[in-house]
């Protein structure tokens, strides 16, 4: 029940149109609830494979277009800063910043939707194999392997491009962004501002689930990830905002 | 599956489009087709390019045995190289996998000069030496440093054409000789031919694609079981698609950055995404696979990223507010703004990191599982002469009907019942008798695995009940060893 929660909790956190478009947890495990009660097995199973299949299939519509999306807007975003770039060469004029702003804003938000697509295909994986661990818990079956073997391959879960398109977009940001300047007051304040846009808060929202999907479970197995080592665990901690809604 | 013959067949269409004026080339360049998922695939890429081979070679269709005997070894591979799958877009096929596939050949070849070439093409990277052996290829070494990710579309294809392929007699090395023979002969001109052809009509090429073409063209009129919608998912340059085959109306269509590329500069030349049509465009671009649905949707899309930036998805709220506050900026907000918007990458970097770092986790764990079952499936042969004849009385009936229907569905409600009782069974037998299948279990690294797939074939059902009977066996075995 607690990956339930977690990803209720992320798809409220994900941005409006995605919100449809994540594994269907709670629908796929009372189905198997149902099966393993009622334990009619050929037809049931047939059943359950077929609504996989068509989660499955949601995903893969969904990340493809996505995909490309990104890749246009990829293209976009790099024609938009050398024609920038072009234009105003002289960074003393004020439009100039203002463009520039602008551009790193798009670039650095660009960079957020395409990793929580990532995000979003990591998710909605890990849905399928704890429904198919359950499934074949409940029911005795042996689902899990084989329907696993068919996820590995498919677009959604292939995530090489976005990810590709993602380390481009990083280093796109060096080139467009200034020399850091450490300033950790400001940081602070900032932090706290930025974190209310809701890619960011997005971002945060999947780092933490993902933190603490990994802290560890009751049926820790061979299966079973290791638990989650960020490099800065305050980093999260600070950026920790209280959600609207309560959380139990 | 379906999924990946239609993937085969769609893969086989683009190559042969691409290339119908092009001769036939000899089934030697069939070694560098890359790792196939599937050994079936290899079966039929073997198959069909001894197809295509009669019109030239009538002696060419025995070839495809040595490929027959590969299989086993592909399928092996390829079950134990997860990473296979999720690196077919972006890496070329990693050598490894295509050295099973050459050296049964090479072994029977007794030409030098095919051996060095099959030797030398596993890898596209590695394809420059080889071109070195064949006048005719000296320009395709600039196609090499591309992705092979087309290959496996290509050699989808061509298992999708199993159907019409008949596997036919055993190879001679003799023939091999000959296709080698034939093979150098054609490379002088077709080589140039197919290298123009190919660098015009596709976005994305790749080499060993390239020389497949060729082979697969003479099969395009052959290949009479051609889903248009099935053709339409796929491009050269891009992944095959998956079972969104399965509807004419939609099919899906992977963009790459290539391929992107290609789409605009067709755009551009035909006067700007306004002006230009989605017909022309798919005519300028000629990719096969690509249909004109595709090239709308792309199209509109691409048109509205273009013209309607502020319309665009959800960052438009917070564009037109930043572009507010960035209007009244000073430097100095400016730069707090640079910072926050540094600390936003920051988190979204680590994400990303971290999903990648997950998922290879995934992957590999998979893989690992996927090797256990296979390792359990052989253990459970042998297991279960073992066990016949040590085993206590009650249980043989009980474990070699678990173990050699481990699959068997039928059997796991009952196993599951029996659980209880053929947990504890099983721990005795595994400590009494099969010392080979128990060391092993061993030795495969995960004994509450290999218990539970000695009770039901799937290591979940039963982890938790055998769990005490595995530290109680594993303690047992590892004093005993």
């Amino acid at each position: 029940m607690k990956f339930g929660k977690r990803l209720k909790r992320q798809i409220e956190e994900s941005l409006p149109e995605w919100r449809d478009k994540f594994l269907s947890y709670k629908d796929l495990k009372k189905l198997v609830r149902l099966i393993s009660t009622t334990d009619a097995s050929p037809q049931a199973e047939g059943e359950f494979v077929s609504l996989l299949d068509a989660e499955v299939e949601k995903f893969n519509a969904f990340f493809m277009e996505q995909e490309e999306e990104f890749v246009i807007r990829q293209r976009q975003e790099l024609q938009e800063r050398i024609r920038r770039a072009a234009e105003s060469l002289r960074p003393s004029e004020a439009g100039y910043a203002a463009e520039m702003g602008r551009i790193r804003k798009d670039i650095v938000n660009f960079h957020g939707e395409m990793v929580l697509l990532v995000n979003y295909s990591s998710i909605n994986y890990t849905g399928l194999a704890k429904i198919l661990k359950k499934y074949d818990k409940r029911t005795g079956g042996l689902l899990r392997l084989p329907f696993i073997e068919t996820v590995l391959k498919q677009p959604f879960f292939t995530t090489e491009l976005i990810s590709r398109l993602v380390k481009e977009c990083e280093i796109m940001m060096e080139a467009v962004f200034p020399a850091a300047e450490e300033q950790v007051e400001r940081r602070e304040r900032e932090a706290l501002a930025m974190a209310e846009q809701s890619i960011f808060r997005n971002a945060v929202a999947a780092l933490i689930t993902m933190q603490e999907l990994r802290k560890g479970s009751s049926t820790y197995g061979h299966f079973s990830l290791p638990p989650l080592i960020l490099p800065d665990p305050d980093l999260l901690q600070s950026l920790q905002i209280p959600s609207p809604i309560p959380i139990q | 599956m379906k999924k990946s013959a239609v993937r085969q067949f769609c893969s086989m269409k683009i190559s042969g489009a691409m290339s119908s004026s092009l001769p036939t080339l000899p089934a030697p360049l069939e070694e560098n087709y890359p790792k196939l998922p599937d050994s079936q695939q290899v079966t039929m890429e073997r198959e069909l390019s001894s197809n295509r081979v009669p019109p030239h070679n009538s002696t060419m269709t025995p070839y495809r045995a040595p490929y027959h005997s590969n299989n086993g070894v592909v399928e092996l591979l390829t079950s134990s190289t997860s990473k296979f799958s999720a690196d077919q877009y972006y890496s070329s096929v990693s050598s490894h996998e295509i050295h099973p596939n050459n050296a049964p050949f090479i072994s029977q070849s007794s030409s030098d000069e095919f051996s060095v070439a099959s030797s030398n093409l596993p890898h596209s990277g590695t394809f420059q030496p080889s071109s070195s052996n064949f006048p005719g290829e000296c320009t395709e070494a600039t196609w090499c440093p591309d992705s092979v990710e087309g290959i496996l579309d290509y050699s989808n294809n061509i298992a999708a054409n199993n159907n019409q392929i008949q596997s036919s007699s055993i190879v001679a090395s003799d023939e091999l000789m000959k296709q080698n023979e034939w093979w150098t002969d054609f490379m002088n001109d077709d080589w140039k031919d197919i290298l123009e052809t190919a660098t015009e009509t596709e976005a994305k090429v790749v080499p060993p694609v390239g020389q497949r073409s060729p082979n697969l063209s003479v099969h395009q009129s052959a290949i009479t079981q051609s889903a248009p919608s099935h053709s339409g998912e796929i491009s050269a340059a891009t992944n095959p698609s998956p079972a969104a085959n399965a509807s004419a109306a939609k099919p899906r269509m992977r963009w790459t950055p290539e391929l992107h590329e290609g789409f605009v500069a067709a755009v551009n030349q035909l006067g700007g995404s306004e002006k230009a049509t989605p017909k022309g465009v798919l005519k300028l671009m000629k990719v096969d696979g690509l249909t004109i649905y595709h090239v709308k949707s792309h199209l509109q899309k691409y048109r509205t990223a273009r013209y309607g930036p502020e319309s665009s998805e959800g960052t438009s709220e917070k564009k037109t507010s930043s572009q507010e506050d960035l209007s009244s900026l000073d430097l100095k907000t400016s730069i707090d703004l640079t910072e926050a918007l540094r600390l936003q990458m920051e988190v979204q970097k680590r994400l990303h990191e971290q999903l990648e770092i997950q998922r290879n986790l995934q992957l590999r764990i998979e893989e690992q599982g996927r090797y256990l079952q296979m390792m359990f499936e052989k253990q459970c042969k042998t297991g279960v002469d073992l066990l016949q004849t040590p085993a206590t009385v009650a249980q043989p009936s009980h474990l070699s009907s678990d173990l050699t229907d481990p699959a068997a569905k039928k059997e796991l409600p009952e196993k599951g019942q029996d659980g209880s009782t053929a947990g504890p069974s099983n721990a005795k037998i595994e400590e009494e008798s099969p010392r080979p299948v128990g060391e092993k279990m061993k030795r495969t690294d995960a004994e509450a695995n290999g218990e539970a797939y000695i009770t039901d074939g799937s290591e979940f059902p039963h982890q938790k009940r055998a769990r005490s009977h595995d530290t109680k066996s594993s303690s047992d075995t590892s004093a005993a060893n």
